[in-house]
């Protein structure tokens, strides 16, 4: 497997139930969402939580379904990710 | 991403170190589980978990605590669940599966101690795990030497009631558990201040042996020919129900067990066909210890098994629910219990017997023997095992290994010779 670095959005949310909220109103929309862990660097203040993970040619779609269905949340911050299955480093 | 600092200020938590493994939480979460294709939909529950693996149970646990509800930390799979739950306790795992916390625990014990149990002392003294702050109460057992002396320190900080866990399984020792069982009821019933009944003990019975059927449909799933679920997906299940609560985990794992069946009726793998089949066996995988699957499932290999403390032995066996009193249900417990096959016991020829049909329930190519560094039990029981496997015509590697990342790259090498010589 390849290492995928890439920019993505992460919806950040004050509350995790805001977050599956807005994943189920997202899936009614046809649109894929993952929950992932919001890396530390776009956290502010904020403790470890968790935020909706978003491939950058949905955003779009994303927006628009939040427009519409007025679903909460705390920011969309576009942050490149690197996922690399071979990097043999846990925590 | 709720703002949890302040439940953990509260906690005593030193947030800034804590912080630390904040931020290297996501990176792995995302190399071990984003990086991977079309896993099942209701995998979604466990990622929110994992995602506020320090927020979202912790809160539900003070809750509690607030509702007059106790908060028991355990440590292994021989503390009977139901006997907390009768007395409306609340079970929960404790920190202990990463090389974040066995710093804090080295400064205690030596470092020849398995890093399972240093990772646990560490969580508790660096005061970087909500849960180890949150348990009213330890319950220890005497499962190997390391633990023993390590109640003795954590008993210093906590209460803390130890089990004493036999050595061997002759009648009289299944007896004497009984009664090991029979004086931890009175001690759960004095610290929640609420009795212990034939009526609740039935019923939390039932209770955690929904839950223990629930990770069996899982584990059954993955006996097919179609893998449908990653041994990654698999081993975050079994490691978040130490934690979660057993009617919720219940309905979780059965829910994905639905969706598990339906991708084996549609054909549907997480893997190519062909991959080699893996079963692990020894010691456990305390979260977040996904180090080994990856290294396999990134090697050309699936995990379809885990004969582990954080697998099979955790749900195998149900207790007998037909008897009606105490006593009968307390026995009915003991021997359950007893039907988990660690290697602290003397002989052990039960667990050799469920590795080799372990493995021929699950179809496996190869089998890895994995023991936690300085693990003396299940590493000089990898030699019996080991010899029967061999006998039994299933390829075996043993592996030593503990939570760094140093060897990752050796190990590597080695799991994907093994699975080459599968070919």
């Amino acid at each position: 497997m390849a290492e995928q670095k890439k920019l993505h959005y992460y919806i950040l949310f004050k509350t995790y139930t805001q977050g599956m909220m807005m994943q189920e109103l997202l899936k009614k929309d046809g649109i894929k969402s993952r929950i992932a862990p919001a890396p530390r660097a776009i956290q502010g203040e904020l403790g470890c939580g968790m935020s909706l993970l978003i491939e950058p040619e949905l955003i779009d779609a994303v927006r628009e379904s939040i427009a519409k269905t007025k679903a909460e949340y705390h920011d969309i911050v576009p942050y490149e990710t690197n996922i690399n299955p071979g990097r043999n480093r846990f925590c | 991403m709720a703002d949890y600092r302040k439940m953990w200020e509260d906690l005593g938590m030193d947030l800034e170190t804590h912080d630390q493994l904040c931020a290297v939480l996501p990176t792995a979460f995302g190399d071990v589980y984003l990086s991977q294709e079309n896993r099942p939909e209701g995998m979604g529950f466990w990622d929110m978990v994992v995602a506020d693996v320090h927020g979202i149970r912790p809160a539900e646990l003070i809750e509690a605590q607030k509702n007059g509800q106790k908060v028991f930390g355990t440590f292994c799979v021989y503390v009977p669940d139901e006997v907390i739950i009768a007395a409306n306790g609340i079970v929960t795992g404790l920190c202990g599966g990463s090389q974040f916390w066995v710093p804090d625990g080295e400064a205690v014990l030596p470092k020849s101690t398995c890093p399972l149990i240093k990772a646990s002392v560490g969580a508790r003294l660096g005061k970087t795990c909500p849960f180890f702050r949150i348990a009213d109460m330890y319950v220890g057992e005497t499962t190997c030497d390391g633990k023993k002396k390590a109640w003795e320190i954590l008993a210093q900080d906590v209460p803390l009631h130890v089990m004493d866990v036999p050595q061997m399984k002759r009648p009289k020792d299944i007896e004497k558990w009984g009664e090991e069982i029979k004086e931890f009821v009175k001690v759960v019933e004095d610290f929640t201040g609420n009795k212990i009944t034939a009526e609740n003990l039935k019923e939390a019975i039932h209770t955690i042996n929904e839950k223990r059927k629930g990770l069996a449909r899982v584990y059954e799933a993955r006996k097919a020919e179609n893998i449908p679920i990653s041994g990654r997906d698999a081993l975050l299940v079994s490691q978040i129900a130490f934690f979660d609560d057993p009617k919720r985990c219940a309905m979780m794992t059965n829910k994905l067990a639905d969706e598990l069946e339906e991708r084996i009726k549609n054909g549907v793998s997480v893997f190519p066909a062909g991959t080699k089949r893996i079963m692990l066996t020894g010691t456990p995988m305390a979260i977040p210890n996904w180090k080994l699957h990856q290294i396999i499932e990134t090697s050309g290999a699936a995990v379809v098994c885990e004969e582990t403390c954080t697998g099979t032995r955790y749900f195998e066996n149900l207790v007998d629910e037909t008897k009606d009193n105490l006593d009968d249900m307390i026995k009915a417990i003991a021997d359950r219990y007893m039907g988990i096959h660690c290697a602290c016991f003397t002989p052990n020829t039960e667990r050799v017997d469920d590795i080799v049909r372990l493995a021929k329930e699950y179809k496996v190519d190869g089998v890895i023997d994995v023991n936690l560094k300085f693990c003396t039990l299940y590493d000089v029981e990898g030699y019996t095992v080991e010899k029967a496997l061999k006998e039994a015509g299933i390829p075996v590697l043993g592996i030593e290994t503990d939570y760094a990342d140093s060897d990752a790259e050796q190990l590597k090498t080695r799991i994907q010779a093994f699975v080459e010589l599968l070919d």
